[in-house]
């Protein structure tokens, strides 16, 4: 536990100080914001959750696979997992203060989008509780490609296409019936389908999908840990 | 205290380690001396579980948390401040905060714990890493050409640590191809050329053996009396 603590507060100073994170976690709220009261709130016909429910989902979708995978990456880069492996940290204590850090700093921004949105109570919970499911899934791809990038520079060579890839998606799949057909499989896509459903629909299909998405990812990190493991 | 028995270590087609053997004695300066790519950074790569030898065997007698570990990359966090740097390990260890500062200030680093470590010169980042590798008192102490690239003055500093380490009851295994450095710190040197042991004993008695006592200009000793005022 101790060690688990020690790398959620390294991981949490070090993301106040590093830009490129920083800007990741402050960007898609500030475009929701000021698209929202800029463009939805004067547009009777654009409804104000819009744009907080894309840049929300898009947000889901890439911050924490490249937020995962350049962590990684640059720790591995730096010999400083060697040290902390020295010091007797395991690599799934390491894995879980990362990913714990970015989980719970995408769960804060997951309410700002919800604030955005104008959603309170049940809908609240249900639009919060998706975008952490999608960050999971987003997370477990991150660690991925985190193991398998030697440096930070093939980390985000590998993580900026999957997560531009993952944003677009659901936006192309609208526009394109055979896109729609294959893309069905990608958890932003059932996001998608979530946020634009009514909200009495039931969920339990799409939600279905995105564990599915998350057992999928999972299990390639274990591959990925097995033949490469962390601090190799 | 750290021993190696018969260690034999390939790289593909190339031999770096063919029966190497020797044995460091609990609280004395151990040097392993050779050439760059001689494979000392190899050995403590083995003798600290980081490689795996393809035969022999090796032990050190402290378990891992009780080892200390500085190296040539330095593995430190390069946004984080000094303090912030050693935190990660005080956590770790669970070691009070107050030692992280006494750690910093035995290393001449007590006016800059608020300083991030990518805006320290290369001798303040070795004097760091030394902090973090001596934070929690190690029985064990392996440490990689500890000076190489700094000047007379902080590798002086850094010397005069290493024995007071030594005389608080650390054993300490340095590598070094600074043959100086080697006579003024080590009680017992080993040298590594060829994949194999060539020569050991104490340094005096090895130079001895070899006709090779001889009486020449210290100019270092000038630099530090005229420059080194402030680091005494």
């Amino acid at each position: 536990m101790r060690s688990i603590s020690a790398i959620f507060v390294k991981q949490a100073r070090d993301a106040l100080k590093n830009a490129t994170i920083f800007i990741q976690f402050i960007l898609f709220p500030i475009m929701a914001f000021v698209m929202t009261e800029m463009m939805a709130k004067p547009d009777p016909e654009i409804p104000n959750s819009m744009f907080a429910v894309t840049f929300g989902a898009m947000f889901a979708g890439m911050t924490p696979l490249t937020l995962i995978a350049m962590a990684i990456a640059e720790d591995k880069e730096n010999k400083s997992l060697r040290f902390l492996s020295m010091a007797g940290v395991k690599p799934h204590h390491y894995l879980t203060g990362i990913t714990g850090f970015v989980l719970i700093a995408c769960a804060v921004v997951s309410v700002l989008f919800a604030l955005i949105a104008e959603f309170s109570g049940m809908l609240m919970i249900r639009f919060v509780g998706v975008l952490l499911l999608g960050a999971t899934a987003s997370a477990a791809l991150g660690a991925t490609v985190g193991i398998f990038a030697k440096n930070q520079q093939s980390a985000t060579a590998l993580a900026t296409p999957l997560a531009v890839m993952l944003a677009l998606v659901p936006m192309m799949s609208q526009f394109n019936e055979s896109v729609r057909r294959i893309a069905g499989v990608v958890f932003t896509v059932q996001m998608n389908v979530i946020f634009t459903n009514e909200p009495t629909a039931s969920m339990a299909e799409p939600l279905l999908m995105i564990c599915a998405n998350i057992v999928v990812f999972v299990g390639l990190f274990v591959l990925a840990y097995k033949k490469k493991r962390l601090n190799s | 205290m750290v021993r190696m028995d018969n260690i034999v270590k390939s790289f593909g087609p190339q031999t770096v380690l063919s029966g190497v053997t020797f044995e460091a004695r609990e609280k004395q300066i151990f040097g392993l001396l050779g050439r760059s790519g001689a494979g000392k950074t190899t050995i403590i790569n083995i003798l600290t579980n980081q490689l795996k030898a393809d035969s022999g065997s090796h032990e050190i007698g402290a378990p891992p948390f009780e080892t200390g570990l500085m190296l040539d990359e330095d593995g430190l966090f390069p946004r984080l401040s000094c303090i912030e740097n050693l935190d990660v390990f005080a956590t770790i260890y669970k070691i009070p905060r107050k030692k992280a500062l006494e750690a910093l200030q035995n290393v001449e680093l007590g006016g800059s714990e608020k300083k991030p470590v990518n805006k320290l010169s290369k001798g303040m980042r070795q004097r760091l890493a030394l902090a973090r590798a001596i934070l929690h008192e190690p029985k064990a102490l392996f440490l990689d050409e500890p000076t190489s690239g700094l000047d007379p003055v902080t590798a002086h500093g850094i010397h005069k640590l290493i024995l007071q380490l030594r005389d608080r009851g650390t054993t300490i295994f340095l590598t070094t191809h600074n043959m100086e450095e080697s006579v003024k710190l080590c009680d017992y040197v080993a040298l590594l050329h060829g994949g194999k042991i060539v020569e050991q004993g104490v340094p005096t008695e090895v130079c001895e053996r070899h006709n090779a006592m001889k009486t020449m200009p210290d100019m270092e000793a000038v630099f530090i009396k005229m420059t080194g005022e402030a680091a005494e």
